[in-house]
């Protein structure tokens, strides 16, 4: 919405004498020979047989894994692989087309099916890369281990040695080594390689559909030399994160609004390799529409995504292809798509019997390989001889089967022993980093950060909630919770240069709840700009934002959202630190506004759903100094952190720290409860805004019943040290545990089991989980009976605890009732 | 753990005479139990060592449960261990023992006070009303040990009763301090803190005494008297008596009865039994039961139970006859006693008896909703005249006192007859005094009247 775009119902409103245009989508309209490209000087004689080598390559690595899945071994060598292998055979020249006009600079993303594409983009990269720097490149990694073993007893050329590596590096992964690419916990699906610009592949259809979008964006924003390619199935076209991260690549903001060398579209290009089948559906004729993956360019931008379908079986084809849309996107013309024509000879995963196709089909696909008409094309062309391929065919072949056996051995290729060393892989889940700045640039701001007019109005404000003579300060004049965010994001984005953020509102709103504002004068539209309405576009560019090397904090206007980035909070944010062998760090910090009022889908606290997934830090501060303090530790750190953050307490002034907000920089660290109020008689556990209404029961229990409560803000979920609480528990003897989450499979049951095993000996009762209930959030009028109130925390103790003299319960907290609401399901 | 009639859900473990690692025969002992009315004892079924107990003496067990794992050494045995719901279920009079009644999770009003709170603590814990085996919380376990403090002298003051951190806080107030041997003697149970005779009145070991709920203490202990725990058939045969005193309305009527039938009777059945033409030793009690069974025939409504708002009147006589024991009294049941002969039931009031004293009796016959009415015989001691007490439900129990001679005018002269001394105890909710004495009169009518071919 910003004010610069002006909506005209001169030109809205009236009537038009045009209809909308679509592009025209070229398809297969490549038609040159072998002996035409080398006349036009396209390609050398070597260049195709490197063509050529590249392609059989892959095919004997897929024969090699089909072989040992189908099998049990290859070339005599038995091997059992339980992994899944999911064979891009049929597929090479589509994926060395794919590659061979791309730099190490360039990323490509992949799918499940992705061993050729990084094939192609390996043995492009040893290709292009200076022996020295591919020596370097190998020599560092995991400190040599890989290249030791790769390179045991061999005495050829550097970049012979670069084949072996890449090929042993993808084999020990697939059998997950810790000589792998990924240590091996990345596998078949994950392998993936980034000093060749080969970025983590996907096991998740289409997930690679936003992630990438997100590279692009940070080679943008960050001013880095290079193209991101995503390469999909044609039956990704259908998942929403692909199409969301289409729409966000489409942002006409780019062009509109995005100013100087920012000016122009995102270097993204959709590859999508068109091999006919999405797992056992026919996506043309059968379960798509769109009968071409082209033609969805057309739906995004009047560009149509520059949008063409090419010759997958035809590597020339490809080759041609690419090389115009690397022009374009380097020209700031992006995104681009194509839908490159190939087909799968395997099924989708060894144990797919291709029941729904006919052999007759795979005949006549075989019939017309890639592989075996390009060798006659260069054969026709004078390039080489029978005798030639065969020999390139030998080598390779012999090359993969030591590689192979290499990786079989259990002593030089010895996978983690997790159940030895325990600790390994949890120590693998967060990188726990302390980084000032990703980015290496001085920082783009508009103006200093002491003229900010946010920055001169929060220096007006008191930062504590009561004056020098204890009066409280009026909600105008007092620091609030929104400035405790605000100080911490804005003085980040002043250190570090690759910072930005973005989402729903971000920009001349301020967010939705303002904790924005000022920020818009300070930044440049491209560290802060509005997303489309887009939440998996908005968290998966940020994954892939982060992946590239840069910092960034996406929002989620309201919790309840969360379920839209299902996939990009839950299965990948989280995960792709560990499964990269530690080589990503995810410094994305997910600012999410868990509300109230708003009703049923408005109105949940769904930090519970984050701490059930492993890689995620989650955090929940509920006061301007904890907000403040969080904020910059989280974007210190290098892990994803999920912020939550509580509409019912964006003017809330600082009511616990002595001497109020500190102005200067600070951090908490992540995991610290707090104490809020001491107390000896119960100790009341709080997660988010519950914390004051908790306070409130305390203050009632002193005043009805002479007991102290200690009320203690969890502030941080994971992690979490439960020291603080049980020094509480030992003390008290009682515990409730109380958020406004819906109390079933929540994280408070988490704490309260965790309490009761580590506090055993102590507990005068078992520890209470008080959350709200079983229901949809009713309206903001109902909303009493929903979330927990001050007078629930009485009811529990005079029920479950200790009976307190002539007190009248509100709510019925009895064992019986607890047993019919479950009976009940509610 | 057997079960012993189909009314019982759970016997006590009286003893184990095994011990784990002990080898076992065919035929040993394993350990004693017994129900509310009668004891047994187990015997081995195979042969074998002793691998696991599950329960020690004095424990509760549920019926069909495992007590004991018998097999080689070395076998595996945890997966025969009974289950916690199958397991050591609270004893059913820890309830009815509480200060407090149980509170129901239901609908009782919560804003009554729910408990005596303890913290009030000016009593001392020895004359508190606690329940052994009340549920403790943890926190107040480690208290209670850290302070010594038996937890069975503890009232609970926590949901349920639970004993919490409170009521312990409590009673270690009101004990004093303990030295550390008393501490460690405490937590071996059964104790209670005396007077403190250390410095500033520290408890000591030798100030420790025998824990006795229900009951204060006094002086003496040791020199004048000793006290013992009740056994647990004891207990339980206290609880029915003082139950039956509590919850009825009974009063006692005594009438004589001309005895003279009866012991002509009693005659001629020594000179059958002599002659061979009985094969039981028929007794003046068997003759006085025969009378019984055949007036209360006539008197249903004394021939049932009382049970408050209702009451069951039996078509069959189930006559129970109380038997005094080594362990105590028992009293087993005649089942449809108005079908047999005046040998039959002999014979089986005998049997009955035999097996009460060896403690074989099939449990559902000692069980007081078993008779429909008892008849309790003192008259062996001399005794003439007494007030037995009801079994309830029972609505009525008639006790038979010692014959005496009564002088009476008989054709003008005065004459010696025996007298037979009856007593009849009555709920006068179910009976009233005026049928009362009818039945009573009816019972003396058919003794003096008794015609029995033999």
């Amino acid at each position: 919405m910003p004010k610069a775009l002006y909506i005209d119902p001169e030109v809205t409103l009236r009537p038009q004498e045009h209809e909308i245009k679509f592009p025209e989508i070229p398809v297969m309209q490549y038609k040159k020979s072998v002996k035409d490209e080398l006349k036009e000087g396209n390609f050398t004689k070597e260049d195709l047989l490197r063509i050529y080598r590249d392609m059989f390559t892959i095919r004997e690595f897929e024969t090699m894994l089909n072989l040992v899945k189908t099998t049990g071994g290859y070339n005599g060598v038995e091997y059992n692989n339980p992994g899944p292998a999911h064979l891009s055979a049929g597929q090479e020249a589509a994926a060395v087309g794919m590659a061979y006009n791309l730099d190490t600079d360039d990323f490509i993303f992949g799918s499940h099916r992705s061993h050729g594409e990084i094939l192609a983009k390996g043995l492009r990269s040893i290709e292009i890369l200076p022996e020295k720097e591919l020596k370097k490149i190998m020599d560092e990694f995991w400190g040599g281990a890989t290249v030791a073993v790769a390179g045991k007893d061999f005495k050829g050329s550097t970049k012979e040695l670069g084949v072996r590596f890449l090929i042993y590096g993808a084999i020990a992964e697939i059998f997950a080594r810790t000589t792998g690419f990924n240590k091996g916990l990345g596998g078949s699906m994950h392998t993936f390689f980034t000093p060749f610009g080969i970025y983590p592949n996907n096991a998740i259809v289409g997930g690679s559909g936003s992630i990438a979008v997100g590279a692009a964006l940070y080679k943008k924003v960050n001013r880095k030399k290079g193209i991101v390619v995503a390469n999909l199935g044609d039956g990704a076209m259908a998942r929403g994160p692909v199409l969301e991260g289409m729409t966000f690549a489409s942002m006409d903001q780019f062009h509109t609004l995005w100013e100087g060398d920012m000016k122009g579209g995102l270097p993204v290009l959709i590859n999508v390799m068109d091999n006919q089948y999405a797992m056992g559906g026919q996506t043309k004729g059968e379960t798509m529409g769109y009968t071409f993956p082209a033609r969805l360019g057309a739906g995004f931008n009047p560009e149509a995504w520059h949008a063409e379908r090419v010759n997958g079986y035809d590597p020339l084809a490809v080759i041609d292809a690419f090389r115009r849309k690397k022009a374009l996107l380097e020209k700031k013309e992006g995104p681009a798509l194509l839908d490159v024509v190939t087909y799968r000879y395997s099924g989708h995963s060894p144990s797919d019997q291709s029941s729904y196709r006919t052999k007759e089909e795979i005949a006549a696909w075989e019939a017309e390989d890639c592989i075996v008409a390009f060798g006659k094309k260069l054969i026709e062309a004078g390039v080489a001889s029978q005798k030639d391929l065969d020999a390139i065919q030998a080598k390779m072949k012999e090359t993969i089967f030591e590689m192979y056996k290499l990786a079989i051995d259990p002593v030089i290729s010895p996978r983690m022993d997790l159940v030895k060393d325990n600790e390994l892989l949890g120590d693998m889940m967060y990188s726990n980093g302390s980084v000032d700045s990703f980015g290496d640039a001085k920082p783009e701001v508009n103006h200093p950060m002491e003229e900010n007019p946010r920055v001169k109005q929060i220096a007006g404000k008191e930062r504590f909630y009561l004056d020098k003579d204890g009066k409280p300060v009026s909600s105008m004049k007092a620091y609030n919770f929104r400035d405790g965010v605000f100080e911490a994001v804005v003085d980040r984005f002043y250190k570090d240069s690759s910072l930005v953020a973005y989402g729903e509102e971000n920009r001349e709103w301020g967010g939705a709840f303002a904790v924005y504002r000022g920020l818009t004068e300070a930044l440049p539209y491209h560290r802060l700009f509005n997303s489309p309405i887009a939440e998996a576009a908005i968290i998966g560019t940020a994954i892939g934002y982060a992946m590239c090397g840069g910092r960034v904090i996406p929002e989620i206007m309201y919790c309840d959202f969360l379920g839209c980035c299902g996939d990009e909070i839950f299965n990948q944010l989280p995960k792709w630190q560990a499964m990269s062998g530690n080589i990503l760090k995810m410094p994305v910090v997910v600012r999410v506004s868990v509300g109230s009022k708003y009703g049923a889908q408005h109105s949940q606290d769904w930090t519970s759903l984050c701490t059930h997934i492993p890689g995620l830090k989650v955090v929940f501060p509920v006061t301007p100094y904890d907000a403040k303090g969080l904020m910059n530790s989280a974007l210190q750190g290098t892990d994803p952190v999920i912020f939550f953050e509580s509409q019912r307490l964006y003017g809330i002034g600082e009511q616990f720290h002595e001497g109020g907000v500190p102005e200067g920089y600070y951090e908490i660290p992540i995991g610290e409860p707090d104490v809020k109020r001491a107390g000896k008689d119960v100790t009341f556990l709080t997660i988010g805004a519950t914390l004051y209404r908790a306070l409130k029961a305390a203050d009632m229990l002193k005043e009805q019943y002479g007991l102290e409560a200690e009320v203690i803000d969890a502030r941080s979920l994971v992690p979490f040290n439960y020291e603080k609480v049980i020094e509480s528990v030992k003390k008290t003897g009682r515990i409730i545990i109380a958020g406004d989450a819906s109390a079933r499979g929540s994280f408070l049951n988490d704490l309260a089991a965790n309490i009761a095993d580590l506090c055993f000996d102590y507990l005068d009762a078992a520890p209470a989980v008080l959350g709200s209930r079983n229901w949809i959030t009713p309206c903001h009028e109902l909303e009493e009976a929903f979330f927990p109130q001050p007078e629930w925390f009485l009811d529990i103790i005079n029920e479950k605890m200790m009976p307190l003299p002539g007190y009248v319960p509100t709510g019925n907290f009895t064992a019986a009732q607890q047993i019919i609401r479950a009976k009940k399901g509610v | 753990m057997p079960k012993q009639g189909q009314s019982v859900e759970s016997c006590i473990v009286s003893e184990f005479k095994k011990k784990p690692g002990d080898s076992v025969k065919v035929g040993d002992v394993l350990f004693g139990y017994e129900t509310d009315k009668a004891t047994f004892e187990e015997e081995s079924q195979v042969e074998g060592t002793v691998l696991a107990i599950f329960y020690k003496d004095g424990d509760e067990i549920p019926c069909l449960s495992n007590v004991m794992v018998i097999g080689e050494p070395g076998e595996s045995f945890a997966e025969f261990a009974p289950s916690a719901t199958q397991g050591r279920s609270e004893p059913s009079s820890a309830v009815s023992l509480r200060s407090t009644p149980p509170i129901s999770d239901g609908p009782l009003p919560l804003s009554m006070p729910r408990v005596a709170a303890a913290s009030e603590g000016t009593t001392s814990p020895a004359s508190w009303t606690a329940a052994p085996g009340a549920p403790a919380s943890p926190r107040a376990r480690k208290l209670a040990e850290d302070k010594g403090v038996n937890l069975d002298a503890v009232a609970g003051s926590g949901p349920g009763g639970r004993i919490i951190e409170r009521d312990v806080l409590a009673a270690a107030a009101a004990q004093g301090k303990l030295s550390g041997l008393a501490k460690a003697k405490m937590a071996e149970g059964g104790m209670i803190a005396g007077e403190g005779s250390g410095l500033a009145g520290t408890v000591k070991a030798g100030d420790l005494k025998v824990w006795k709920p229900n009951h204060t203490d006094i002086p003496g202990e040791g020199t004048e008297f000793e006290t013992v725990k009740m056994s647990n058939m004891r207990k339980l045969i206290a609880k029915s008596m003082y139950n039956s005193l509590q919850n009825t309305a009974q009063l006692t009527h005594m009438l004589g009865a001309d005895a003279r039938k009866l012991q002509a009777l009693r005659k001629k059945a020594k000179k059958a039994l002599e002659e061979g033409k009985v094969d039981a030793n028929i007794t003046i009690n068997d003759f006085v039961c025969f009378a019984v069974i055949k007036a209360l025939q006539k008197f249903p409504e004394v021939n049932s139970h009382c049970l408050g708002d209702a009451m069951r009147i039996f078509k069959t006589v189930n006559l129970g006859c109380a038997v005094d024991t080594e362990r105590g009294l028992m009293v087993p049941c005649v089942k449809n006693s108005e079908s047999l002969s005046i040998s039959e039931l002999s014979k089986a009031l005998k049997k009955l008896a035999d097996d009460c004293k060896k403690g074989s009796v099939n449990p559902d016959l000692l069980a007081s909703e078993a008779a429909s009415f008892t008849v309790s015989n003192l008259g062996g001691f001399g005794v003439e005249w007494f007030t037995p007490i009801i079994n309830v439900p029972q609505s009525a129990i008639l006790g038979v006192g010692t014959m005496t001679l009564r002088p009476i005018m008989e054709d003008g002269n005065v004459a010696f007859v025996p007298y037979l001394g009856l007593s009849l105890t009555y709920d006068h909710r179910a009976i009233d005094g005026g049928q009362a004495t009818r039945f009573l009169k009816a019972v003396a009518t058919e003794i003096e009247t008794l015609e029995v071919e033999l």
